[in-house]
């Protein structure tokens, strides 16, 4: 119970550092991201964004980064950026490459077998 | 689970996994000149048999950039070492050891591909995904720009990070800083089987002065607006007013250099960059609202007031920004008039 409180608690704190940095537009200024397309947080893109930041650094920091690196490395992301990691925390399954290592070696005993056949 | 399903670089590079590497690449050539002889095959390498056909015109046949600095990788690190080696070639003073803490992950004894991007912006660089086409790739290395490629080695090896210095088009060869190896050759089909894996993944890293050669006006916008946003504002600057010089007509980008000029202070560039964007477009509410502000933190709510209300006058998602200023604006000219 105990663990589970104060890992609730220091995920809390790591979103909540994460998104400092972006509470402090210039008054009355209206940022370049609205009209940018890519990096464009409207309120739900902001609300989600808000969330995935905290869950990215909770990632990498679970990868042996400490809280406030894990933050900055955070901070240098794109919006698009960070909503790529946290989508691809939930729904990527592992190992994204054997269909290419499969190939290869189908081509290397194909290859081989061809060569001894002849 | 979690960034593990990510592609992470390994970068194996010890003497036998470059020998097995160079086993693997000779067994690579034969199955090639088999297989090319068999079928023609030029599905497994599109690109490079794309390429056959010629050069696209006024691309060098060779290109060597050997000012690029050479940075061998330590154990896994081939990540913050190609970070340093392309950093380094756009002039910033950088080792692989400063970028560890930026790019690598202990756990996971690599990089990711979006912390490669990042982290260059952390010092002020614009970085850039480039196109997944061979050509982009060729065409960067002939403008002079260092490229990161990602490639994966498998079966032989892991994913791994190099730096693409450049090619000899008549031999077929792409040369690269890589791993422990400063000029390593690698054939084109040999290179785009293990870069094809990576899905064509590309980078350069520019200072925010250039452009890239293969730049596409809407991706490069939104690579320096990245910048801008991770919070370096002389840097953004610097690329918005070259990104004005090569795309003059860009309003977006107009907005962006003001809204930097604003951060670092510099009121007064900020008015006359917006002020002729609000010329090229009269109606654009942002430039109006920003334009407004900049004049109200100048003490001139006066002028400011006639600008904010023609923002107001365009209806739009910005609307409500847009009232935020305009009672701000009325309430500093209301407490002028009481003093």
């Amino acid at each position: 119970m105990k663990s589970t409180f104060a890992s609730v608690f220091v995920r809390l704190l790591i979103v909540l550092m994460a998104w400092t940095p972006y509470q402090f537009a210039q008054a009355g200024m209206i940022g370049t991201d609205q009209v940018v397309p890519s990096s464009q947080s409207a309120d739900r893109g902001a609300v989600l964004s808000f969330l995935s930041r905290g869950d990215v650094a909770g990632q990498l920091q679970s990868f042996g980064l400490d809280a406030s690196t894990a933050k900055d490395r955070v901070a240098a992301m794109t919006d698009e950026e960070v909503r790529y990691l946290a989508g691809r925390i939930s729904s990527a399954p592992a190992g994204g490459s054997d269909a290419g290592a499969i190939l290869l070696i189908i081509i290397i005993v194909a290859v081989v077998w061809w060569a001894w056949k002849r | 689970m979690g960034l593990e399903a990510l592609v992470l670089t390994d970068c194996k590079a010890g003497r036998k996994a470059r020998k097995d590497a160079r086993l693997t690449a000779g067994v690579f050539v034969c199955s090639l000149v088999f297989l090319l002889g068999l079928s023609g095959c030029a599905s497994l390498f599109p690109q490079t048999a794309q390429l056959r056909g010629g050069l696209p015109e006024g691309m060098p046949e060779q290109v060597e950039l050997k000012q690029v600095p050479f940075f061998p990788q330590v154990e896994y690190q081939c990540g913050p070492a190609a970070l340093a080696t392309t950093l380094a070639a756009s002039g910033a003073k950088i080792t692989p050891d400063q970028l560890v803490p930026q790019v690598y992950l202990p756990e996971r004894k690599g990089s990711l591909q979006v912390e490669m991007l990042a982290a260059a912006r952390r010092h002020g660089m614009v970085s850039y995904l480039l196109a997944p086409r061979f050509e982009d790739l060729l065409r960067e290395i002939s403008a002079g720009n260092p490229v990161i490629v990602l490639y994966d080695q498998s079966p032989v090896g892991g994913w791994h990070y190099a730096v693409a210095i450049g090619y000899d088009y008549e031999r077929g060869n792409l040369i690269l800083r890589s791993g422990e190896t400063e000029r390593q050759q690698l054939s084109f089909p040999l290179h785009e089987l293990m870069w094809m894996r990576s899905g064509y993944w590309a980078m350069v890293a520019l200072p925010p002065e250039r452009i890239a050669a293969t730049a596409d006006e809407a991706r490069w916008l939104s690579a320096v607006a990245a910048l801008e946003r991770a919070g370096d504002a002389a840097s953004a600057r610097t690329a918005y007013a070259s990104f004005l010089k090569r795309w003059p007509q860009s309003i977006s980008a107009s907005i962006g250099l003001a809204n930097t000029h604003h951060a670092l202070g510099e009121l007064r560039q900020a008015e006359n960059v917006l002020r002729q964007a609000a010329l090229r477009q009269p109606d654009s509410a942002i430039v109006l609202n920003n334009l407004a502000q900049t004049l109200s933190d100048q003490n001139r709510d006066d002028e400011a007031l006639p600008v904010i209300e023609r923002a107001a006058a365009v209806a739009g998602p910005h609307a409500a920004a847009v009232d935020e200023t305009r009672q701000a604006i009325l309430g500093r000219l209301a407490a002028k008039r009481k003093n």
